[in-house]
């Protein structure tokens, strides 16, 4: 599509939808997450509690019944260490330097009576008692010398004294932490493939309205007959299509309908201009010089009469957008020059200097009879309006892709009245002595050429139209001109 | 007058040759009214008599179905020498077609049996190999490059000039002939033309044209003798099939006259008026 277009994936429709998509869907997921997370880690909480409160249970058992004399120190401390290797969520591999869990017994006092674990059991005192413990309700501490908290339950022994079981929160924070990032490679991985799907399917649902777009523009220029092109099956994008289709049915019926009233209009008109004119033509033949006058006056008109049913056909046929062209490529720049060949000797008959100012050829897909006419007409309407000692200035110059058209003259410019409406309707200025179908046809060239037009009267007075038609693409003129070449 | 203008390159097709009825006696009479007294006025060189005569024994049929176009048609182009036949629907041009065998058709695209395009198409298929130019009162583009792409010759819009339509049909005709030899040169009683060194002389003196005015100069005494409208001058000098509603073809001839003509010399340019202009050849 991008490479069609040459519009970057970035800036179409079906990336801002998948981005969007995509955003919604990471917020729904990253709020269940979070609330997963928390559920895990906290049931993991409450199991390692629950652990932690059994054993603190048993092993003050142990250490009440167990007779206070030299074995119990290795009868406790036994019973401690084999408690230990059954924490929960422990890895395989702290196996020897066991670290994560400590034993400690304080006598009434609150000095320190028996300890198994790592090191020698102060810094874990002075933690301990730096808490008030309760018993079945085990806290968190911290433990100098150990990055990660132990968690830390409590059993009283009948003597007075105390037995504290302590579990480093290392392995649970390592279950929670391995938890988080495979949910964080899946999550990635699904955003991405949701991404990736959304994009994909939009790009593919739009690119059949981009088609059917391209189709219509292409149809609105130049040919009626053709048709978007249709989906199978029956979603909105079939309905647009269907609609387009039926719409254009009606546009080809109505302009058909406009052709064929044209065309016996202009048949019924023709042929009786034509058997006129021919009669006229052929008694001119056979008459002297004083009595051919009225005759040659009377084909004169006919063929002003003539002239202006082919104008007012094609500017009825050009509001209707159903002037057909016969489009080729050409060079206004060229064109210009000639026109302005032909017309040069008249103007300066009447003393009005014309100037083209061209940086060069310009090209343009159009039909050549239609333009020719359309400048004829320009140019005639500057020469029946200029009075002696004016002057023309024809601009031609390229506006991103359109060609621009510049007339500007400094006669009397245009009756004020009569600028509102210079293209829509046949207005003729106060002096005018056409018949005002000149600047509709000019209007209607240019529109049917998807161009545009407008008119001013510039500050310093005179009269300024502006035309821009669109560029022909590229490759159009330059195998015309290797042609040449 | 004949003998002068099959020196132009004109050969004689007189072997199908039948005379028209009435035919003689209007040659004799346009040969002596129009061009025996054409210094008399600058009306009575007529374009009906300026054009006659290189169409002697040419074999026309007209099939076109309003009367009034079908009369005048007939007797302009009788004047102009050719023999005329005439046909109102499909039809009778067909039954026509079968017996006869014509040089050239006109054709119009209404008639009231069947579309011009198909009798056209249908003629073909008999065989009939002659140029067929195509008469239409439809202007559109479309229609004038259907008629040419079904076989049609020419195409010619309604209402024409005479002198248009005159011109259409020598083009044909003259496709018809082997191309000859490219001309260098070109001469009109003493106005002279290089075609090669794009230069122009009259009575031996060198005139001072532009190279636009040399291309009109040049249509003009290709033409010479004949009347050439000035849609047919924008056509063929310009490239441009447009209807100013200004005098920009007659400024131009004027200009064209005041060099051609200017010193002094008996006028070689003659406006027509309603009708165009003539480059007189005598």
């Amino acid at each position: 599509m991008s490479s069609r277009t040459g519009k970057p994936a970035f800036r179409s429709a079906a990336w801002r939808i998948s981005l969007w998509a995509t955003l919604a869907f990471t917020c729904g997921t990253i709020v269940v997450f979070i609330f997963l997370d928390r559920f895990v880690a906290s049931d993991i909480q409450r199991r390692s509690d629950a652990w932690l409160s059994g054993e603190v249970g048993v092993l003050g058992d142990v250490a009440e019944r167990t007779p206070n004399d030299a074995l119990y120190n290795r009868v406790v401390g036994e019973v401690a260490e084999l408690a230990s290797r059954e924490v929960p969520n422990r890895a395989v591999s702290h196996e020897t330097t066991n670290d994560s869990v400590f034993f400690l017994q304080t006598g009434r006092d609150g000095a320190l009576k028996l300890w198994v674990g790592d090191g020698d059991g102060q810094a874990h005192l002075q933690a301990i008692q730096a808490h008030t413990f309760e018993v079945g309700r085990p806290l968190s501490i911290r433990v100098r010398g150990y990055a990660i908290p132990f968690r830390v339950a409590t059993d009283i022994m009948n003597d007075g004294g105390r037995v504290y079981l302590g579990l480093s929160e290392r392995d649970q924070r390592r279950v929670v932490f391995n938890l988080r990032t495979r949910f964080f490679v899946l999550w990635l991985s699904l955003v991405l493939l949701g991404f990736a799907i959304v994009f994909f399917t939009s790009r593919r649902t739009l690119s059949h309205v981009r088609k059917i777009a391209e189709a219509a523009s292409h149809i609105g220029e130049s040919d009626l007959q053709m048709r978007v092109p249709t989906t199978p099956g029956n979603d909105e994008i079939a309905q647009l299509a269907l609609t387009l289709n039926r719409m254009l049915d009606r546009i080809e019926i109505s302009v058909h309908q406009l052709h064929t009233i044209t065309d016996s209009l202009a048949h019924d008109l023709r042929s009786p201009l034509t058997a006129i004119r021919g009669k006229l033509e052929t008694s001119l033949a056979l008459r002297e010089a004083e009595q051919a006058e009225p005759i040659v006056s009377a084909i004169e008109e006919l063929d002003r009469l003539t002239d202006f049913l082919n104008k007012s056909l094609d500017v009825a046929e050009a509001k209707a957008d159903a002037l057909r062209l016969r489009p080729t490529t050409i060079d206004v720049d060229e064109l210009l020059r000639a026109m302005i060949a032909l017309y040069e000797p008249s103007m300066n008959d009447k003393d009005i200097g014309i100037h083209l100012h061209s940086p060069g050829p310009i090209y343009i897909v159009g039909d050549e009879g239609l333009i020719h006419r359309m400048v004829a007409n320009l140019f005639d309407n500057e020469l029946k309006h200029l009075a002696e000692g004016c002057n023309v200035d024809v601009y031609l110059h390229q506006d991103d892709d359109m060609a621009r058209l510049v007339l500007r003259d400094n006669g009397p410019g245009f009756d004020s009245e009569v600028l509102a409406q210079l293209f829509t309707k046949v207005v003729k200025g106060r002096h005018s002595t056409g018949h005002g179908l000149g600047l509709p046809f000019v209007d209607a060239v240019v529109r049917a050429h998807a161009g545009a037009i407008s008119a001013e009267n510039n500050e310093d007075g005179g009269a300024k139209l502006v035309l821009t038609l669109p560029l022909a693409p590229r490759e159009s003129h330059q195998g015309q001109t290797a042609h040449a070449g | 007058m004949t003998i002068c203008s099959f020196a132009e390159g004109w050969p004689l097709r007189a072997v199908r040759y039948q005379p028209h009825s009435g035919f003689k006696e209007r040659f004799q009479k346009t040969a002596m009214t129009g061009c025996s007294s054409e210094l008399k006025s600058e009306r009575s060189c007529a374009p009906a008599c300026v054009l006659s005569a290189n169409i002697l024994c040419m074999r026309l049929l007209i099939v076109e179905d309003e009367h009034d176009i079908r009369a005048f048609l007939q007797q302009a182009l009788s004047e102009a020498g050719y023999a005329v036949d005439l046909a109102r629907d499909g039809k009778t041009a067909e039954g026509l077609a079968k017996v006869n065998t014509y040089d050239i058709l006109i054709v119009d695209l209404g008639l009231p049996d069947q579309d011009g395009i198909n009798l056209i198409t249908s003629l073909r298929q008999m065989g009939v190999q002659a140029p067929v130019l195509i008469l239409s009162a439809r202007r559109s583009v479309d229609d004038r490059v259907r008629g040419l792409e079904q076989g049609g010759d020419d195409y010619l819009t309604k209402p024409f000039a005479l002198a248009e339509l005159l011109a259409r049909l020598r083009n044909l005709l003259k496709r018809n002939v082997p191309a000859g030899i490219e001309l260098t040169r070109l001469r009109v009683q003493d106005l002279e033309l290089d075609l090669l060194r794009r230069e122009a002389t009259r009575s031996g003196q060198p005139l001072q044209l532009t190279p636009q005015e040399f291309v009109l100069l040049e249509y003009l005494c290709r033409n010479a003798g004949r009347v050439v409208t000035r849609s047919m001058i924008l056509d063929k000098v310009w490239g441009m099939r447009i209807q100013p509603d200004t005098n920009v073809v007659d400024v131009h001839i004027y200009r064209l006259r005041g060099k051609v003509d200017g010193n002094g010399q008996w006028p070689l340019i003659r406006t027509l008026r309603g009708v165009g202009y003539v480059l007189q050849d005598r």
